[in-house]
């Protein structure tokens, strides 16, 4: 059956039973449990044993949090492989509006979320500025790296600062791993840029 | 200039606040690399006077120190120029001040090739200034500029050129990271390389 009401949509079937919600909000905050469900979603299937070899937290904690990410229902039980229960996880998009501003939390978030302790500036910006501006500041990176903003850009449309701004498109490339095999630098000169389109061809050093 | 002035073609490297921020502040082996291969390559580091502000501590007692440039300018191979600005408020792009017309020129390529026209950032501009600058004052002089931004780093070429002045490259890195071990080199800071 298909609904389209003020708060639920669905293209057919029924609704999947959303419980747990503070696991979604959990993800956010808690880099350990982002990190268990960014390795299920990038594996594609992991079971339990395989995900406790690679955690940083202990075994128990690591069924714990299969436990909150499965009843939440952002990761599946998919049956046993050598007799242990393997997982799959599940897309979602999680929206807030507050005051006419939205933010959405997505699986492409969480993962870089989940580097948070590698990386110091993540919890800087979200203690300092919070979510809202972390996720407008990561989609502009997504954005420069597309070439379409500076990184004075990025500090100006999010309030960072300079510094803070440089620190954290670096560790959102470290992180996404952009360009790590593309010669870099690239050389521009007045004959490979087309002024007007600004397709350029490129000499790679 | 000592080599333009002397007859010799001088080359002339226009550095941006990322690839600073890339290498660290002083002292560290990526800026004694840097300041090897800017021996060798015979050539200085320019930097516009909003990029060093924008790479400066501000002391409570109001003291400005730069930790990543002040020791390059003290040993001077660090050179910090203000070039003419547009919106100073004496109309220097209305008195044909080619470097102040350059920043507004950067600042509208800068506008209409940015996914956000208005918050095109004045600094940018100012490295573009800064490059027909040099240009407008040395005859015998090539520019090589060296940022993380694309749309910057292509504005970099064709603004010079709109201006009558064509040796000009520009180095992208991407991911800024990489200048880290590819900027402080003797190829990235020569021409023909």
């Amino acid at each position: 059956m298909s609904y389209d009401t003020d708060h639920v949509q669905n293209a057919g079937g029924t609704p999947e039973r959303i419980t747990g919600i503070h696991a979604f909000t959990d993800l956010v905050d808690n880099a350990a449990l982002a990190g268990l469900y960014t390795t299920i979603r990038s594996k594609g299937t992991a079971s339990g044993p395989e995900l406790v070899d690679g955690a940083d937290v202990s075994k128990k904690t690591v069924y714990d949090y299969l436990r909150t990410l499965a009843s939440a229902g952002l990761i599946t039980d998919i049956g046993e492989e050598n007799g242990a229960t393997t997982y799959a996880a599940e897309d979602f998009e999680l929206t807030l509006t507050v005051r006419d501003v939205t933010v959405s939390i997505t699986p492409a978030l969480v993962a870089v979320l989940s580097h948070r302790e590698e990386h110091p500036v993540i919890d800087r910006v979200l203690e300092e500025h919070g979510l809202l501006t972390f996720a407008l500041a990561h989609d502009l990176v997504m954005d420069h790296n597309e070439g379409n903003v500076t990184i004075r850009q990025i500090g100006d449309l999010t309030g960072l600062s300079s510094g803070m701004s440089y620190d954290l498109v670096d560790a959102i490339y470290t992180i996404r791993d952009f360009a790590e095999t593309a010669s870099s630098p690239e050389t521009f000169t007045p004959a490979n840029v087309d002024s007007d389109q600004h397709d350029v061809d490129v000499t790679e050093e | 200039m000592s080599a333009g002035e002397q007859g010799r073609m001088y080359t002339a490297n226009i550095v941006d606040t990322v690839v600073f921020r890339s290498l660290g502040k002083h002292p560290n082996p990526h800026l004694d690399r840097l300041k090897n291969a800017v021996e060798e390559a015979q050539t200085e580091i320019w930097v516009p006077d909003l990029i060093y502000e924008e790479l400066a501590d501000h002391g409570p007692d109001g003291t400005v120190t730069n930790p990543y440039l002040d020791h390059g300018i003290e040993e001077g191979w660090i050179r910090v120029v203000s070039p003419p600005q547009p919106d100073d408020g004496i109309g220097n792009a209305d008195k044909g001040h080619i470097a102040a017309r350059a920043w507004q020129e950067a600042n509208h390529i800068l506008d209409s090739h940015s996914k956000y026209p208005t918050t095109n950032n004045r600094r940018d501009g100012s490295l573009v200034a800064l490059a027909v600058h040099l240009f407008a004052e040395n005859k015998r002089i090539r520019v090589i500029t060296h940022t993380a931004d694309e749309l910057l780093a292509k504005a970099l070429t064709i603004i010079p050129s709109e201006f009558g002045y064509h040796e000009v490259v520009s180095r992208y890195y991407h991911p800024p990271r990489s200048a880290k071990q590819t900027f402080p080199t003797v190829d990235s800071l020569t021409w023909d390389r």
